[in-house]
């Protein structure tokens, strides 16, 4: 006795099972230690939660434990691909409480390597969102060739690749070495072209498009809700760049433009908002170098010969706009009582630092504000109905670090 | 139908140019360096092994074993012996431990060396087979005179002083004024042997 096929039948026999999949932790795609789990019905996935705190570090803790001197050398690790933003937003943030004026040269200073540094970021970024979309041959190598050049730069200057230490509390560590303002200098006159080579093998590439077009639309209001920001803000309309809302350092007196997308953005948007922001980081680099207070390091070292380098303040080539250091850097670092809260615009987003100091020489609470927590927690909206394949493609748009998500 | 020949066009032209882009690359010298054949230059502020430089004109060590690195190391690798020494009243030197293993070469220890003694060289190979022999004491830490005379120059650093170490002697011994002219050429003597036991 075969029972009627009826509608409810029918249905229930052909409903396929949403299936629970696990991504990660350890997935090759996933920029560090992220776990999705997902919910597919069969290709499509229905509903998707990130796991984060595999990269937990403890960084605000250890921040109340350790003096501030050797807590300046530890927060580059916290995001490692732009760690002269996590040590710009401490000495921010410190400097306002300890009501330090920092001078011009190292403000200046400041804001050559950290856009050094956003360039870094993005050129690495570039070429993982390749890997990402299954370019594997021959695109990462690409961008990686002038982040050498840059890393190789920041080393001379800063004394490592990745993890600087230069930025610190009232100015930056040490002068330029010599030849290295005509080196970035020749570096940045050629950069526009490798930029333009990059877009010629991918930004038309029809491949790319079908991958990136109209996949992972992030509507305005939904960026805004989440407290997205950064170039995935900017690519979904919202026109959000501390550089230029809430000008910090010398920005107000640079001339730039911030890449702001008109639409709801998707994930070819996020791309060419980043590569046009490497065009105005490249232009501000030139302008700071034009502009900085006593020339480049050369000039400035021949017009030291005649003081010797005396260090006075009061002195025409070594004090004043022309320190580049104005607190001591050694164990007895302190800053005063206080509390201040100082955010920057890193690659990712904005970046935020505040302290509650007592005075003594450790801080009493550091509270990071990271963009890439904030930007990965719109991650399981984008997902919402899309290929499975899809998935790294808008995981790679939004540009998270781990690290920067865990602390 | 036009619509569709004139995407494939256009998608076909936009793979070619990219294709031709990389094809451009193919006859140029790479630009990837082979590195256990080609060394890297590093810069003198690179922060590579720790290491103890020695005067380069006299040979002398330079650590006045003030512990000021010992204090600001975030890692807490470094750990200095000392004692004061019953005939000159000073601090001497006995060890000198740093544990590379433990290092994050931050570089806070060789900018709060008063005497430039600790500095970060330029050597990064310094993979062990055990953790114990990343310990360095201080034979394996201190420069010969001509590494130190090198990385002086290279990192730019102000020349040690001559008498840097017998200098806050007469002030410590400060009764015994007469005899201040024998006394520093008596302890510069004394250190000299000790550090390169």
């Amino acid at each position: 006795m075969v029972p009627e096929m009826t509608e409810e039948l029918r249905a229930n026999k052909l409903k396929t099972d949403e299936m629970l999949i696990n991504m990660g932790p350890q997935h090759p795609a996933t920029h560090g230690v992220l776990r999705l789990i997902l919910k597919l019905d069969g290709e499509l996935v229905k509903h998707c939660e990130p796991v984060v705190g595999h990269l937990h570090r403890a960084q605000e803790w250890q921040g109340q434990n350790r003096t501030w001197f050797q807590y300046q050398a530890l927060i580059d690790r916290v995001d490692y691909l732009s760690g002269m933003f996590t040590s710009w937003a401490l000495a921010r943030a410190a400097e306002k409480i300890d009501d330090v004026k920092v001078p011009l040269r190292a403000e200046y200073m400041r804001v050559i390597v950290a856009e050094m540094n956003r360039l870094t970021s993005h050129l690495l970024w570039l070429g993982t969102f390749g890997i990402d979309l299954g370019a594997m041959m021959g695109l990462p190598f690409y961008p990686f060739r002038e982040r050498e050049e840059l890393l190789d730069l920041l080393e001379a200057i800063a004394g490592q690749r990745m993890m600087f230490n230069y930025i610190r509390i009232g100015g930056v560590q040490n002068e330029a070495p010599p030849g290295w303002f005509a080196r970035l200098f020749k570096f940045t006159g050629s950069f526009p072209d490798r930029i333009d080579e990059y877009e010629a093998i991918l930004s038309n590439n029809p491949i790319f498009l079908k991958r990136t077009k109209a996949v992972g639309i992030l509507p305005r209001k939904l960026a805004i809700d989440y407290g997205v920001t950064g170039p995935t803000l900017r690519a979904s309309g919202v026109a959000l760049d501390l550089r230029k809302v809430k000008p910090y350092s010398v920005y107000d007196r640079l001339d730039f433009a911030v890449p702001v997308c008109n639409r709801d953005g998707d994930t070819y948007d996020r791309y060419m908002c980043r590569i046009i922001e490497m065009h105005e980081s490249n232009k501000i680099i030139r302008q700071c170098i034009e502009q900085i207070p006593g020339g480049t390091a050369d000039v400035l070292r021949e017009k030291r010969k005649a003081c010797s380098a005396c260090g006075k303040a009061n002195c025409p080539h070594c004090g004043g706009d022309l320190a580049i250091m104005v607190k001591k850097q050694n164990a007895g670092l302190r800053v005063k009582a206080g509390e201040g809260f100082a955010a920057v615009e890193s690659p990712r987003g904005v970046l935020g630092c505040y302290i509650i100091s007592t005075g003594s020489d450790t801080a009493y609470r550091i509270k990071w504000r990271n963009p890439s927590f904030s930007n990965l927690a719109v991650l399981p909206e984008l997902l919402l109905d899309h290929q499975i394949a899809d998935i790294m493609a808008i995981f790679g748009s939004i540009d998270v670090i781990l690290p920067d998500v865990d602390r | 139908m036009l619509g569709m020949v004139g995407r494939a066009a256009e998608g076909f032209y936009q793979v070619c140019r990219g294709l031709w882009t990389v094809f451009k690359h193919s006859g140029r010298p790479p630009t990837t360096k082979e590195f256990p054949d080609v060394m890297p230059e590093l810069p003198g502020a690179f922060r590579g092994r720790l290491a103890l430089a020695v005067n380069p004109e006299t040979g002398e060590h330079l650590c006045i074993s003030c512990r000021q690195c010992e204090r600001v190391c975030p890692d807490k690798c470094i750990d200095i012996t000392a004692h004061k020494s019953p005939q000159t009243g000073k601090l001497e030197l006995i060890d000198f431990k740093i544990d590379h293993g433990l290092c994050m070469f931050c570089g806070l220890c060789t900018e709060v060396c008063p005497t430039s003694c600790i500095i970060n060289t330029s050597d990064f190979e310094m993979s062990e087979y055990s953790r114990g022999a990343l310990i360095y004491d201080l034979k394996r830490l201190t420069l010969s005179q001509e590494e130190s005379a090198y990385y002086f120059a290279k990192k730019d650093l102000p020349p040690p002083k001559p008498k840097a170490k017998p200098a806050p002697k007469p002030e410590a011994a400060g009764d015994a004024g007469e005899s201040l002219a024998q006394q520093p050429s008596d302890v510069s003597q004394q250190p000299g042997p000790k550090a390169e036991e």
